[in-house]
């Protein structure tokens, strides 16, 4: 057990420290939350809608548009020189891989999706004081799901012709649950409703989270093997 | 089974199949009686839920054979798959186009986001996806594997789906029948409907096997062709 999680420890470290040194996802998909914001803020007609109604919303729109941007491309960087083949050929169990991936995937998604939290609140006039700790748990519940079936999906997806052009077809129809139960709850949380309003969206989601990632490290050597 | 064995099956399950589907036609415009509140345009439930009732069968089925594939390695297991996945497809097509034809004139829009519509859309693009992925990659073996993942997870994730769409909102006919305390409908609009339901899985598995014979030949054809070559 604790050789698994060394296991795992090193596959993060190796590829957060990657992307500490060239910083070319995170990069991106920072640029994209609050340039994502930007074009959001001129896509509403503050007549008509308040864009605090609509924020939660967007939020998650971000959200999964900037995840798969940065996730979309974890097994890219791996493609060159073959690395991926070195990690897979390790004696490492395939399912410690995908964990490990969802791990590093999973940090820098929950790092950019504070950013954008951060950015809407500026943006949109969004009032963070009364659920903060909430939304930030939310988002974590969110990020994590997204991340598990995307990370699997990533890597089918960089198997086939079509590459990341297939991910969105593959995954979006998947992510609805995370959608209605997490842009609902972040709705009402920024809303300034109760936590108790929307316990039951915050279980759902965090079942659809830990049901994502397990289904993913089972299934990902099927994905993987050459 | 050999080949020809499963031909005449799929024969015999076809015509059974599309005589039975005569039979439900004219069932359920002359013989069984109108709905007193929604009229005429109920009828239509009698093709509807079948359709709907064999999608969900087809991608169990394919998410079953995708399961047991994934660990024998059986091509005969992907071919089922497949071909379940394909049947899947087709039916759930026939689900959202006759749901939003009788949505227009009962509720009065062709579509709304109805937990059921939504999920069987939902289903339409995880089967759209299922065929994309097979077909995108160069290795077979690796498509199979491939297309065999996103069947499982795509089941796996339908009752989260339809959990979460139910919690977004709900406009759909509450069941009628597999309910806990006994079906509620009139005798002979139930008798149509459970017809229905028989027509459709039979005609189903008709073309199933149809189509599985089809890829068996197509395969040999190709084994064939690279031999001579």
């Amino acid at each position: 057990m604790i050789r698994y999680l060394d296991q795992i420890r090193a596959i993060v470290w190796k590829d957060l420290l990657l992307e500490i040194r060239s910083r070319e996802r995170i990069a991106a998909m920072g640029a994209f939350a609050v340039l994502a914001g930007i074009l959001f803020n001129f896509s509403i007609d503050t007549a008509i809608v308040r864009p605090e109604d609509v924020a939660a919303g967007l939020l998650w729109m971000t959200l999964v548009f900037g995840g798969l941007l940065g996730v979309g491309r974890t097994f890219h960087i791996e493609e060159q020189d073959n690395a991926l083949l070195g990690i897979l050929t390790s004696p490492v169990p395939k399912d410690a891989v995908f964990l490990a991936k969802v791990a590093a995937n999973f940090v820098l998604l929950y790092a950019i999706s504070l950013l954008v939290l951060g950015v809407f609140a500026l943006f949109f006039r969004v009032s963070l004081d009364a659920n903060v700790g909430w939304v930030i748990l939310v988002l974590a519940l969110g990020s994590l799901g997204f991340v598990a079936l995307a990370t699997l999906f990533a890597a089918m997806s960089a198997g086939t012709s079509m590459g990341e052009t297939l991910l969105p077809i593959l995954v979006f129809p998947l992510l609805v649950p995370m959608v209605v139960f997490g842009a609902g709850a972040t709705g009402r949380l920024l809303g300034g409703r109760p936590f108790s309003e929307v316990d039951g969206n915050v279980r759902m989601l965090g079942a659809f989270a830990f049901a994502a990632v397990w289904i993913g490290a089972v299934l990902f050597r099927y994905v993987v093997e050459d | 089974m050999t080949n020809s064995g499963v031909r005449r099956g799929a024969t015999a399950l076809t015509l059974v199949g599309l005589v039975g589907m005569v039979a439900l036609l004219w069932m359920s415009f002359f013989w069984v009686s109108t709905e007193v509140n929604q009229g005429i345009v109920q009828r239509i439930f009698y093709v509807h839920v079948p359709a709907a009732w064999t999608c969900f069968l087809a991608i169990g089925i394919s998410a079953l054979c995708s399961g047991v594939y994934l660990w024998l390695r059986d091509d005969r297991l992907d071919r089922a798959a497949m071909c379940a996945a394909e049947g899947g497809l087709v039916f759930a097509t026939i689900v959202i186009t006759t749901g939003p034809l009788w949505g227009k004139i009962a509720w009065g829009t062709y579509w709304t986001w109805e937990p059921r519509l939504t999920l069987t859309l939902l289903l339409w693009f995880i089967f759209v996806g299922y065929f994309m992925v097979r077909n995108a990659t160069e290795d077979p073996e690796k498509g199979k594997r491939f297309a065999a993942v996103v069947a499982i997870v795509g089941a796996l994730d339908i009752p989260f789906i339809h959990l979460s769409v139910i919690w977004f909102r709900s406009l759909h006919p509450q069941p009628v029948v597999a309910k806990p305390d006994g079906p509620t409908l009139p005798g002979d609009m139930l008798v149509t409907l459970l017809f229905g339901l028989l027509v459709f899985t039979v005609l189903f598995f008709g073309l199933f096997l149809f189509r599985y014979a089809l890829e068996d030949v197509r395969l040999r054809a190709e084994l064939r062709a690279r031999r001579t070559a």
